[in-house]
């Protein structure tokens, strides 16, 4: 499957790789020389590969809250929450953010391309005729502008004041060359800027635009760099159906005070139990490359594993996400098995580097 | 895509200078590029002993790791130090400063299984379709 932006990329002389279907852009010039755009100066990131799905009607808000772990009912006009689908065991079918277009009526879900059909299918099946279910996502392009100076390109190309919107927030912004925009206040790279939807036929046109304006094209590889050095989780690395929000010290993202949600008993009983194991970091403190499925070592007794890992491009050092044992505390050293080797590694909770 | 003419080329794409029985090795243009920024470049001890196609170390890019292989065999007598701190140079000067080991050859006979530099280049253009 490819964007609307495919050509473009490959005209920008792209490293095009596979992404769970997509052809996707993994850098452009380098990954180092793109993320370091992004946390300078503006990064430009095609990911309209992302689903969208429209949930509306009356039932709307009752379906949602039933089925994410988010408290929808006092969502306003304008707002974005991050959210998950849980499955009754409490683990993660996915990780999303939740738009209110319209409370009581419109609801958008971004969704990871990953899971989408998987999202949409555990949408319907659980329905019961309660509400509308579109998926758009087929029709919906999306661009992420990230950095410093996103703020002056958006105004430089749309006339749209960053300042007017708050982070978690979205606002509508019509353009006869761009069409309707949801622009949204929101990112997984730690810099400030925003995530714009659009419709297909108006990306390349908006892409050229912010180029033209500044902006780095800036590919898979960077956006995977940036999200680690802020610490954010990525779904079927960090995440997945087997680890609860707990674990993955996401718990801000879940509303045990409402009624009932998918999965809330088990959280609940997972809680009470004791978490066995919780989600942190790594900063190495000598050289080499942590990567998912490397094990955490205190002695000779396995703590732990990886979930994600790579070279900071900001801090020219290791970094890493792991669960680790819950005895284990910020500050201590432990070993990384890197290929036979033991490196030093020191436990940090993210953010790595400041956004 | 850069291929000089005074180096012998690997399938793995590594390269030769060869200076007597001297052989200094590193990974070319094609390598560097498929790689892309390099992060971690990891060689076998000096003194220690590889044979022709064999494992003399590691090199890590953000998204992948992949293993350098001898061009010939013999004794590793030299190791480019600046690497450790510099692994960048690995895409900025593949066949200058990025230079990896250099062997000290037993079989000089082992050379003729080398590619010159139009047999490499003409190699290269076939793995890239």
């Amino acid at each position: 499957m490819r964007t609307p932006l495919f050509d473009t990329h490959v005209g920008l002389n792209a490293r095009i790789v596979d992404f769970h279907g997509w052809e996707m852009p993994v850098w452009y010039t380098g990954i180092k020389a793109e993320h370091l755009a992004t946390r300078k100066a503006c990064g430009l990131f095609d990911i309209s590969h992302m689903g969208e799905i429209y949930v509306s009607s009356q039932g709307a808000t009752s379906f949602l809250n039933h089925m994410l772990t988010i408290d929808i009912y006092p969502m306003e006009e304008g707002e974005v929450k991050y959210t998950f689908l849980l499955n009754p065991d409490g683990g993660i079918i996915d990780d999303l953010t939740v738009y209110c277009i319209k409370p009581e009526d419109t609801y958008m879900l971004c969704v990871n391309a990953s899971n989408k059909d998987k999202d949409f299918k555990w949408l319907v099946s659980h329905n019961e005729d309660l509400c509308l279910l579109k998926d758009k996502s087929a029709h919906t392009a999306m661009l992420a502008l990230q950095g410093p100076h996103a703020s002056d390109i958006l105004k430089a190309c749309l006339d749209f004041d960053l300042e007017n919107i708050d982070r978690f927030r979205f606002r509508m912004h019509t353009m006869p060359e761009f069409g309707d925009l949801l622009i949204s206040r929101t990112g997984y790279t730690g810099a400030d800027g925003v995530e714009i939807f659009m419709a297909n036929e108006y990306v390349i046109a908006l892409w050229n635009e912010f180029v033209k304006k500044g902006a780095t094209p800036c590919g898979l590889g960077s956006r995977d760099t940036l999200r680690l050095e802020m610490g954010y989780p990525l779904h079927g690395n960090d995440i997945d159906e087997h680890t609860t929000p707990f674990e993955a010290r996401l718990s801000f993202a879940v509303d045990l005070n409402k009624d009932f949600f998918m999965g809330k008993d088990a959280l609940i009983k997972h809680k009470n139990k004791g978490l066995k194991k919780r989600l942190t970091g790594l900063e190495l403190m000598e050289k080499g490359v942590p990567r998912q499925g490397h094990v955490c070592l205190k002695g000779d007794k396995e703590i732990g594993v990886i979930t994600s890992g790579s070279i900071s491009p900001v801090l020219n050092k290791g970094i890493a996400l792991c669960y680790l044992d819950s005895s284990i505390t910020e500050g201590q050293q432990i070993d990384i098995l890197i290929r036979n080797r033991r490196v030093t590694a020191i436990v940090k909770r993210p953010p790595f580097v400041k956004g | 895509m850069n291929f000089p003419d005074g180096l012998k080329y690997t399938k793995d794409h590594e390269w030769a200078r060869i200076n007597g029985n001297m052989v200094t090795v590193g990974i070319t243009d094609y390598a560097q590029k498929e790689l892309g920024d390099v992060v971690y470049v990891e060689c076998n001890d000096v003194g220690t002993r590889v044979e022709q196609g064999g494992v003399f170390g590691t090199v890590e890019s953000v998204k992948a790791v992949s293993e350098l292989y001898a061009p010939v065999t013999g004794t590793i007598v030299e190791a480019n130090k600046t690497l450790e701190d510099r692994p960048e140079l690995v895409n900025t000067d593949c066949y200058g400063d990025a230079w990896m080991i250099t062997i000290e050859l037993t079989d000089p006979s082992e050379l003729d299984n080398l590619m010159d530099a139009g047999k490499y280049e003409a190699y290269v253009s076939t793995e890239s379709k």
